[in-house]
This record gives structure tokens, sequence and C-alpha cells, in this order.
């Protein structure tokens, strides 16, 4: 047996940095940060704003690599900068398992810009022992979040899922009580669980097609004389997929992790929970099905349907129960992830003799409403969130504050009560929160072209539960109170997340065109 | 080339919404105003709308041509082909100046006459909202925009009823029982009624309005008038036309979907109802017009029975309930309920005479209800209590003046000729007995029971009148809550502020050509397709 190995046979992958730029700046910095640590330890301000700046330096770096592919890419006409790419053999084109392509870019910049406010939020809070292990973490999700909006093979999706998952069960035990542990402890089970799922899923996909480039398999999948039991086994191992990434979602009934771990958690993390995590785990969805499996839309379309349906209702339902803000947020986000879902049901397929085919636009256009409703609900809880946790500092009762610490909070904080009053606004969908009343119609326009009538209606009747709650909230601001609710001097890191998310509220209710306009081109 | 005046023209359509918008945010945002300052600024930035209105109404006939007289057309969400597209023409502009007079009158009657729970910076704003989002549905020529105005009026007018709204327990109680003062738990379950009905209907209205866009590939209002219905199925056509009638017909309100009116008219203050009556019941039977009739006709025309049926359910309806309700605003709430039906016959019968009916019906019933409340909140201003039995008789006698308003207000709700009721109720009946009526072999017999409900709504509020305004004055009963008025007859405040009402309302009973004229164009254009 020779000893040498023929280099020249083996598929070495092409690396472009450029493409990888904003993964790589995030990573930089967290090397940084642990090297600061390690170097100089202790919990001494300056060192402690050294590492504050690291980290926001960090991501600050990642948007603005995110804002420079764009740039690079509109002038350069719109082609997408691929990496990681293996070279074509026979009939097979090269394919890549990572493409900086418009919806990569989209996505990178929503986490990037939502991670960095929610690390603004968490800047000022209780905590300062914990500066590295919190900013580590942080930078390792949003470094997994960023690479998962990228991935274009199933190994690659994989591992940015669980970098973007992992490392969030240690931002919810940072609180070191026995209620962060449990949080904790039950987002741990469900992650490790979904990751079995999904790997088992993924190696359905693998069995069908024999493939784990996404690009491949839906090549492979749209052919037209494809057997019906390679099929079943793709349909399988979709359903597998989507099961193990819906937790991350919140999606009903993957959802039971969802109110423990928002309580247990710092509000900053939960903020990061309700935004970036959100954000990470449509990436893996709309990727999996949008690019990799648009060819089996009969099967993913119906399911994702009563999934946000489903998860829609059961939110709204149980958040009208609620009392704590922080649990009321919680549901409240889990009913908007059925939202965020929502367009996806509405890929019609219709007959072309005997293949059901999809129209591409239409698994286009359903994408684009995911992305741009998750866009608009990324842009309201940021702005509600920053309140809350302004609200938690200045109260004896902290994060546990229930609803009625807000009464007449438009007396004493004007600036503080618009804010959450038009974010609140934003969620339930009407003016003045215009932006959430445009995303609301983008999200249902695919569902309405499909003519699914069941779901639309049902997402109908959603809007008014949704609306019950919000109202209520927002109807606690002006009323009278007979405890006087704090007032407080904002910090400049408070004062900017909350000026950046209501900036938000306000500049995409005027100009909505951002919000459905925001994936144009092709899917890739 | 853009004219100079056109452009102008074009500008003032948009500072008809943003002015009220703007002025309301205002008096939010400044902390320490007066509440007479705010009353103040209210009513002037409501007086500046209404001069506006006037003039863009002036400048945009003659109507009828093809194109609204004035519009503004900008580019706002090009990924859904959505145009930020305003008008004025034939039939929204009677509308606009009704909404923006009705705007004007309800905070120059809050400049001196307050609710008692203060605040009165935040009542005007959320009056200033209202009166905004109303002219920008008026206005708006684009599904996506009518839509979004449609629904900016919600939330300020869920605060009105919900922190303004009045105090005492308003359903009817037992002789002798003391009101429930602090009523915050009724004010909130009928605001609640009131926006969580609206919504739902909202949002099925926006399901129509999706299926209208996605089918036919535009949302632009004139467009979609000009195909007519081209392109659509009669199914898809008559599956948009339920949605967006379920969503309207809430808002209109129609049987059987009306039940939040009561409530929210009753507990609402003064100005409260008379927005809620004049202007936001107003906007569900314009949308009707606007974007059902014109736009999926084929649809329309195969539920055009139902809808008249539903219609005259309401008339009868409304007329019966009345006979049995004690409570004064509720009873001209119901009015509201049956003096709707007549419009949604009209509309139904999809005739010109029909339509022409429905739209004077429209503003008559703007006219005349917000009379009605205006006096009934006078009286329950100086009495404390609204319920027929407990106010005694003889008002005729004991407030003369106030006593002759409110029986010109009833006598103008009732449809006497000469006054401005008359004519809508008329033309909405004749339209239904034109043999050429969408609701087919129904439409005779319909015609019939809505001739019969007006002789119901006759009989009910000359009851009322004959309980209330005729009868010797009271003299001191232990029993009754008040012994006598603590205030005056009303006063040259009041007057001023009810006075454009009655002169508009004997206008247009003695002269109808002067709105019927308004709309006669438009509404040939809407039934023929945009063709002249």
């Amino acid at each position: 047996m020779t000893g040498a190995v023929d280099l020249t046979r083996i598929a070495v992958p092409s690396t472009d940095s450029r493409a990888l730029s904003p993964v790589v700046v995030v990573v930089a910095a967290l090397v940084l940060v642990l090297l600061v640590d390690a170097v100089v330890p202790g919990g001494r301000r300056q060192v402690r704003r050294l590492l504050d700046l690291i980290a926001l330096l960090g991501l600050a770096g990642a948007t603005g690599a995110v804002g420079w592919l764009a740039v690079a890419a509109s002038r350069s006409g719109g082609s997408d900068r691929a990496t990681l790419c293996v070279p074509g053999s026979g009939t097979q084109l090269p394919s890549c398992a990572y493409v900086s392509s418009a919806l990569t870019l989209t996505l990178q910049g929503l986490i990037a810009v939502s991670a960095l406010v929610c690390l603004l939020l968490a800047l000022d809070g209780p905590g300062a022992a914990d500066r590295t292990p919190h900013h580590v973490l942080l930078l390792a999700a949003v470094a997994g979040a960023l690479a998962l909006a990228g991935a274009r093979d199933l190994v690659t999706l994989i591992v940015a899922f669980e970098t973007a998952s992992l490392p969030v069960i240690g931002l919810v035990a940072l609180r070191r009580d026995a209620q962060g542990g449990q949080g904790a402890l039950s987002l741990l089970l469900t992650a490790i669980a979904s990751l079995g799922v999904l790997a088992i899923g993924a190696a359905l996909l693998l069995l069908a097609t024999g493939s784990l480039q996404l690009d491949r398999i839906a090549l492979t999948l749209a052919e037209p004389g494809l057997a019906r039991p390679v099929r079943v086994v793709a349909a399988v191992g979709l359903l597998l997929a989507v099961a193990g990434v819906a937790f991350k979602l919140s999606l009903v009934p993957f959802h039971l992790w969802t109110p423990d771990t928002y309580a247990g958690a710092p509000l900053p993390v939960a903020a990061f929970l309700a935004v970036v995590s959100k954000a990470a785990a449509l990436a893996a969805v709309v990727i999996l099905v949008g690019v990799g499996l648009p060819g089996l839309a009969g099967v993913w379309a119906p399911v994702l349907g009563v999934l946000a349906v489903l998860t829609t209702t059961v939110g709204n339902l149980v958040a009208l129960r609620q009392q704590v803000a922080v649990r009321l947020l919680a549901w409240s986000t889990v009913a908007q992830a059925g939202w965020v879902i929502l367009p996806l049901a509405g890929v019609s397929t219709h007959a072309a003799g005997a293949v059901s085919v999809v129209g591409v636009s239409g698994v286009r256009a359903a994408v684009a409403a995911s992305v741009g409703y998750l866009v608009a609900y990324s842009a309201a809880s940021l702005a509600v969130f920053g309140v809350v946790i302004l609200l938690a500092r200045h109260l004896p009762a902290g994060e546990e504050h229930t609803l009625a610490d807000y009464r007449g909070l438009a007396r004493r904080e004007p600036v503080a009560a618009a804010v959450l009053g038009l974010g609140l606004a934003c969620l339930a969908g009407l003016p003045p929160g215009v932006m959430g009343l445009v995303a609301k119609l983008l999200a249902v326009r695919p569902v309405v072209d499909a003519g699914a009538w069941p779901i639309a209606v049902a997402a109908a009747v959603n809007v008014v539960l949704g609306l019950v709650y919000y109202l209520r909230w927002a109807a606690l601001l002006v009323a009278p109170a007979q405890v006087e609710p704090p007032t407080w001097r904002v910090k400049p890191a408070e004062g900017l997340a909350l000026g950046v998310g209501a900036a938000a509220c306000i500049g995409l209710s005027v100009l909505p065109q951002l919000i459905a306009g925001v994936v144009p081109s092709v899917l890739r | 080339m853009t004219n100079p005046p056109d452009l102008v023209g074009s500008w003032a359509l948009a500072t008809l919404v943003v002015l009220p918008m703007t002025a309301g945010v205002l008096l939010l945002s400044v902390r320490r105003i007066g509440e007479r300052l705010a009353a103040e600024l209210g009513t002037a930035a409501a007086a500046a709308t209404l001069v506006i209105a006037l003039l863009a109404a002036v400048t945009a006939a003659p109507f009828g041509r093809t194109v609204p007289g004035l519009g503004l057309d900008v580019s706002w969400i090009p990924a859904l082909g959505v145009r930020l597209h305003l008008g004025l023409d034939g039939i929204s502009a009677p509308l606009v100046v009704l909404t923006a007079l009705l705007g004007l009158l309800v905070c120059w009657h809050v400049l001196r006459i307050r609710p008692p729970a203060g605040r009165i910076q935040g009542l005007v704003a959320c009056f200033l909202f209202v009166e905004a989002g109303a002219i920008g549905t008026f206005l708006a020529l684009d599904l996506v925009v009518f839509f979004v105005a449609f629904e900016t009026v919600l939330i300020p007018m869920w605060f009105v009823i919900s922190r303004w709204g009045d105090d005492e327990q308003p359903v009817d109680a037992p002789i002798g029982a003391t009101p429930i003062p602090g009523g915050e738990a009724a004010r909130r379950d009928a605001a609640n009624r009131f926006i969580l009905y609206t919504a739902l209907g909202s949002a099925v209205m926006l399901l129509g309005l999706l299926l209208i866009a996605l089918r036919s590939g535009t949302t632009d209002l004139v467009a979609l008038a000009y195909r007519g219905g081209a392109g659509m199925s009669v199914t898809v056509q008559t599956i948009a036309a339920g949605l967006v009638v379920i969503g309207l017909a809430v808002k209109a309100p129609m049987f059987p979907f009306h039940t939040w009116l009561p409530p929210a008219h009753t507990i609402a203050p003064t100005g409260g109802s008379v927005l809620l009556a004049g202007v936001l019941l107003k906007m569900g039977t314009y949308g009707l017009v606007r974007v059902v009739v014109p736009v999926v006709p084929a649809g329309l025309h195969r539920i055009a029975p139902i809808l008249g049926a539903l219609g005259v359910a309401g008339i009868l309806w409304g007329g019966l309930a009345c006979f049995v309700t004690r409570d004064l605003k509720r009873l001209i709430a119901l009015s509201s309920v049956a003096h709707m039906g007549f419009v949604l016959l009209g509309v139904a019968s999809m005739t010109p005479e029909g339509l022409q009916g429905a739209l004077f019906a429209n503003v008559a019933h703007g006219l005349i209800t917000g009379l009605l409340f205006l006096v009934v909140g006078a009286i329950k201003d100086r009495h404390h209590t609204a319920d027929l039995r407990l106010l005694g008789s003889g008002l005729r006698d004991r407030l003369p003046r106030l006593g002759w308003l409110l029986a010109f207000g009833a006598i103008a709700g009732l449809g006497l000729p000469g006054l401005a009721g008359f004519w809508g109720e008329v033309l909405a009946i004749a339209g239904a007995w034109q043999p050429g009526s969408a609701m087919g072999g129904a439409s005779r017999p319909l015609a019939v029971l809505a001739a019969i409900g007006t002789a119901v709504a006759a009989a009910y509020l000359l009851r009322m009148l004959r309980s209330l305004w005729h009868g010797p004055a009271p003299v001191a009963d232990p029993n009754a809550i008040m012994s006598g008025p603590i205030m005056g007859d009303v006063s040259t405040h009041e007057v001023a502020v009810l006075a454009p009402l009655v002169v508009l309302t004997v206008a247009l009973g003695v002269v109808p050509g002067i709105l019927l004229g308004v709309t006669a164009g438009a509404v040939r254009l809407l039934l023929t397709g945009g063709t002249p």
C-alpha cells in the first residue's frame, strides 16, 4: 500500500475570504475578547469597557462587511460570491457550500444589526462580572447565525445551526439562578433532541438524492421521471429536517421551552432569542425549503401552513392570559413566529400532466414575504423589548414586573411610552404602526394567491386575537395610575438602542418598500 | 407638463390628511397646554381643513369626468405595485366636506362643553386623527392606501370611547336605581366590542382586497373601475365581493353585524358619537360604492339580494328595537342602523337612482344623526341621564329652544319631505323598484318592506317626541333623579355648533339638486365601468 496521497484527486474547496468576511470579522472579535480577558484579567472598569468596545466593533464591522458586499454585488450586476465550492464532475455543475446572495446579505444584515442592538441593551444591565462569557457566547451565536444565512449544503447548515443555537443556552443561564438554570436546561434538551432529528432528516435527504449540496438536491428532485420511493424518502427527510429546525422558531408543538426560557434569561438575552435566534431559524427554514426543496412544495407548504396557524393561535390564546410582561412577550413572539412562517404556506402547486409543478416565482414571492415580515417584526420587537428592559432596570420587581407597572407611564416617561406604544401598534398591525399593517398584508398575500382560504381566514381571526392584548397593554400606558411609575435618565447605549428601534419602526412605516422589496432577486 | 394649478391642487389633497394628523401629533407631544388652548388649536386645525376641503371640492368640479378632477399619484410600495393615489370626485367630495365639517363641529363643541374625564388635549388629538383617517379613506384611490386609511380611525376611536366615555350605567336600569359611577368596565367593554368587531371585519375585507389585487394585477381603483371586473371570473368576483362586503358590513353597519354599534354610540362622549355616526359609518358604505360596485360588479350582482334583504332587515329591526329602548342615545344609535339599511338597499339595487339615493342618504344621515347626537348630548348634560322615563316630559316648555331642536332632528330623521332625510329614502326605494335592479325578484317586496320601515321610523320618533317633548312639565318628584334642569336652555355656542347642520338639512331637503348633481356623473361612471 503506498503511503503517498495523490493531491490532485482530492477536491479542495476554494475560499473567497471576502464573501466570508462578515463571519470572519465576528469570529475575530470573539478571539480578541478571549485574548484580552486572558491577558488582562479582573473586573476593572476600563477592561470591561474595552471588552464592550471590541464586541460592538465586531458586530459593527460585520454590518459594514455586509453593506460592502451588498454594494459590490449591486455594482457587479448581481452576481453572487460563492466560496467553499466543490468542482463539478461529469454532468454535475460545481456546487458551493456558502453563497453570498441577496437573500444571504439581507438576512446577515438583519442579524448583525439586531445583535448590535441586543448588545447595546445588555451593556448597562446587571452582571458586570460576566462580561467575557456574555460577549463570547453572543459573538459565537451571531457568527453561527451569519454563517447559517449563507449555508447552501446540509453539513454547513447543520454546523452553523448548532453554532447559532448552543451558545445561547449559556447566555440564558447567565443570571446564575434556579429559574435561569431551568430555562437553560429546557432549551438544551430541546436543542439536543432537535439536532438528532435534524441529522436524521439530512441523512434521509442524502439517501434519497445522493448529495448534500442543496442545489444538487433541488435538481435531483426536479427531474421529471423521479421514482416514487425517492420522493417519499425525501419528503420524510424534509419533514424531519423542518421538525429539527422548528424549535428555534418556537413553532407549535416545538415551543414548550419558550416561556420558561424567556422568563429565566436576562431580558437582553430574551430580546436576542426573540429577534436574532428567530432570524437564524427562519434562515434555516427558508434555505432548506426554498433553495433545496422547492420541488417538494406540495409537501411542505400545507405542513407549514398548519404549523403557522397552530402557532399563531396558540401563542395568541395563551398570551391573552399573561400578566407578567416578559411572559406575555414570550407568547407574543410565539404568535409572531406563526406569522413569519405563514407566507411559506402560500406556495401553490399546479398539476402539469402527471407531475405537479411549483411556480418558482411563487416560492420566491413567499420567501420574500417571510423575510420582509421578519424585518418588520424585528424592528417592532426591539423597540418593545428596549422599553421593557428600561422599566425592568428601574423597578423593584425587576424582570418579573407585570403589566400593571406600566400604568400611567405616558405621563412620567412620554418618550419611552411613545416608543412602546408604537412598537405594540406595529406588532398588532394597526396604524400608527403602518409597518405592521403592511407586513401582515405581505404575509397573507401569498396565502390568498394560492387560494388556501382556511389558513387565510384563521390568520384574519388571529389579527384580532393579537390586537386584544397589545391594545390592553398600550391602554395601560395612558390610564390613570395610583402608584406612580419610575422615571429615569437614559444611558447612551440604551438610548441608542431605543432610537434605532423607534427609527426603524417609523422609517419602515413611511417607506414600506423596504420590507416589501427586501429580497428582490432570484432565490439562490 | 403639469400646470401649476394642478400641482397645487394635488398637494391640497395631501394637506387634507396631513394637516389634522400633524395637529393631532402636536397636541399629543407638547406637554403643558391648557385645555382651552388645546381645544382652540384643534378647532383652528379643523377649520383650516374645512376651508381647504371646500376649495378642493370647488376646484375639482365639474365632477363626472373619467379621471378625478384633482389627483395625487406617487409611487409608494413598488414591490407590491402600490401607489399613493389620492383623488377627489363626485362621490368622495360631499363626504370629505361632511367629515371636515363634523370634525370642526366636534372640536368646537369641546371648546366649551368638556367631558368630565378631562385631558382635553388627548381627546381633541383623537378627534383630529379620526378626521384625518376618514378623509384619507375618502380620498384613497388605491386598494392598499384605502385599507391603511380605513384602519387608521380604529385606535383613536377606541381611546375616545374607553377614556372619555360616559360614566353612568347606560343600559336600562329599574326606576329609582342610582346610576353606577366609574363605569370603566362598561366603557372598556364597549370600546373593545367596537374595535374587535371592526378589526375582524377589516381583516376579512383585506383578504377580499388582496384577491382582487392579485387576480386583476393592479391595486389602482381607477384602473379597476375602468375594467369593471374584466379578467376576473364570476366565481372570483363573488368571493371577493362577499369578503369585502362582510368587512364593510361590520362598519356600515349591516344587520346582523351591527351589535357593536349600540353600546359604542351610547357610551361614547357626545363628540365621539357624532364622529362615529357621521364619519365612521360613512366609511363602510363609501367602501361599498367605491370598491365593490365598480370593481366586482358581477360578484355584487350575485350577492345583491342578500345585501338588500339584510339592509331591509336592519331597517325593520332597528325600528322595532327603538320601540323598546328607553335610553335616548341608544335610540338614536339604533335609528342609525335603520338609516344605513336604506343606504344598503340603494347600493344593492345597483341602479343609478338607487346609488344616488344611497349616496344622498349617506350624507343626510351624517347631518341628521350628528345633529341628534349633539342635541341629546345637551339634554344629557342638563339632566345627567338619558333615560326616557327619568327625563320627564314637557321639554317644549322647560327648555323651548332645545326642545325645538330635538323635534327638528326627530322630524328630519323620520324622513319628512322638505328635509334631507326624505330624498335619500325615496330614491333608495325607487332604485329598488326599478326593473333593472340587481336584486331580481326580491326587489319590489324589499322596497315595500323598506317603505313600511319609514312608517316604523315615524312611529318611534314621534313616540319619543310625545313622551319627551310634549306633555306637562313635571312637578318636583321625590323619586326622580333631578327635579329640574341645572343649566338653562341652549347657549349661543351650542346653537352655533348646531346651526350648520340645521341649515344644511333644510337646504338639502329643499334643493336636493346640490348634492344629486354632484354625484350624478360619478354614479354614471361607476355603473358603466369608467367609459362615459
